[in-house]
């Protein structure tokens, strides 16, 4: 394994964003960083800034409103970037998918690379997800 | 025999110069952030190499291959200048303090006045940066900076003086030398003076009471906000070495510095010495809760600045040696 993508496995830095879910989701993974999981661990932390994050960790499902915004974020994470969608919401928009202010999952708006399950997710899934996405960078 | 010049020039490069100083700078990322992790009850670090040792480097090497955005409203100049001196300040007033023996690299009379100017120089050009970046957040952390450099500024070159009237020299080596002549610290002659200079360097360092100009959960990532790839990788490692810088000057001035001649005696003082700074700004980093800037700057103009006059007038009065 390369230097470069030992350092991308290691060390791969989140930021999170709802797009409109009902913040069980978000619980979940604050919880994952806490003190009892602590993704710390796998060198994960969590970034205020888009511009120093490498996985954009999406919960909820796309309104309307928040479109324009998500897409934005996404574009202003550096590459090489990933994104783990956390919850059913996020996945195909669930309960909400046929309200008239919902485009239904992440994956409608922006390319998704790890789908979490779960509503919500446990926290044990959370890091079941981010070591799928770890072993799809050291894959690719 | 090896030629001067060449050892020199090994002094410079490899010890104890930037070889050394950049792999104690990730060092010491890695025990700031374990013993934090250890104080809030988690692991921190863990799989990086033997006990997460290796994740600065790691974050490090990831920063430097990732995209690097420059916005396209920034002053591109400055944007791209501010990162370089951010770490080079840092590391050139290591080349200050002594590290192996009794004297520093660059050693001369008044090099304390020097440090005093970078260290200034580095919180301003904190401010350029967040200036530079023509967004909202960097804009708002750069000018809090600026504004927290008025507040620690003035006692932190107060403190750091009254070493140098004590021992009647302006340079950081002779400090450090006197306190090895006369075996004897300058925490036990001025206590005040320490520990003013100690909640200084947390402010200087922006460690966590005094992170307002970073304020991760006001302002995004204050002055940082823009930056990415590259140029934050060489503001972390910049960081980083202003912890090193950190460590040791409360070593030189107050802890009597690497007090022995002999060379392995002496980095083995320092380490120890600086290690134990590092712990000593951690645990007070686990310590507290962030202030908000005026309070921050009112604390300081009426508390932090008497107490330092108070320090000074008490080593005029002679208590100070």
């Amino acid at each position: 394994m390369g230097l470069l993508k030992w350092g991308r496995t290691k060390s791969p830095w989140i930021i999170h964003f709802n797009t409109g879910g009902c913040n069980a989701c978000d619980i979940e993974v604050v919880a994952a960083l806490m003190p009892r999981y602590d993704i710390e661990r796998f060198g994960i932390i969590i970034r205020g800034s888009p511009r120093h994050a490498d996985v954009l960790v999406v919960t909820g499902p796309v309104t309307r409103q928040v479109k324009d915004r998500l897409v934005r974020i996404y574009e202003q994470v550096p590459e090489p970037k990933s994104v783990i969608a956390v919850g059913s919401c996020a996945i195909s928009g669930a309960p909400f998918a046929d309200c008239y202010n919902v485009y239904g999952g992440i994956d409608t708006v922006i390319p998704v690379d790890v789908y979490v399950p779960g509503c919500p997710p446990k926290p044990e899934a959370i890091i079941n997800g981010i070591v799928k996405l770890i072993e799809k960078l050291k894959a690719g | 025999m090896v030629p001067e010049g060449v050892v020199a020039l090994l002094e410079i490069l490899l010890f104890p110069g930037f070889l050394f100083l950049i792999a104690l700078a990730f060092f010491y990322e890695w025990v700031d952030r374990k013993l934090l992790a250890k104080l809030q009850n988690r692991y921190g670090p863990l799989y990086t190499g033997p006990s997460g040792l290796l994740q600065p480097f790691a974050d490090f090497i990831k920063l430097l291959s990732k995209e690097d955005i420059t916005p396209k409203a920034a002053d591109k100049f400055m944007f791209s200048c501010a990162p370089l001196f951010l770490l080079s300040f840092p590391l050139l007033a290591l080349f200050l303090v002594p590290v192996a023996g009794l004297k520093a690299l660059i050693s001369f009379e008044g090099d304390l006045i020097f440090l005093m100017f970078l260290f200034t120089l580095i919180a301003v050009t904190v401010f350029i940066a967040g200036w530079s970046s023509v967004s909202r957040f960097s804009t708002v952390g750069g000018v809090r900076a600026a504004f927290q450099m008025l507040g620690y500024e003035i006692p932190m070159t107060l403190v750091m003086v009254g070493p140098a009237i004590a021992a009647r020299t302006l340079s950081i080596s002779q400090i450090v030398g006197w306190q090895t002549h006369n075996a004897a610290w300058f925490i036990w002659f001025q206590p005040i003076g320490f520990a003013i200079f100690v909640l200084c360097l947390l402010a200087e360092l922006e460690f966590i009471p005094f992170d307002i100009p970073e304020a991760a959960t006001e302002i995004v990532a204050g002055w940082s906000t823009e930056y990415s790839g590259r140029k934050l990788a060489l503001i972390r490692l910049g960081k980083d070495v202003e912890l090193v810088l950190a460590a040791s000057l409360i070593t030189s001035l107050f802890l009597g510095g690497p007090n022995s001649s002999l060379p392995i005696l002496a980095i083995g003082f320092f380490l120890l010495k600086t290690t134990l700074a590092v712990v000593l700004l951690t645990t007070l980093r686990a310590l507290f809760a962030r202030f908000r800037i005026d309070q921050m700057i009112a604390g300081a103009w009426k508390y932090v600045i008497p107490l330092a006059i108070l320090q000074m007038v008490l080593i005029q009065l002679g208590f100070g040696r």
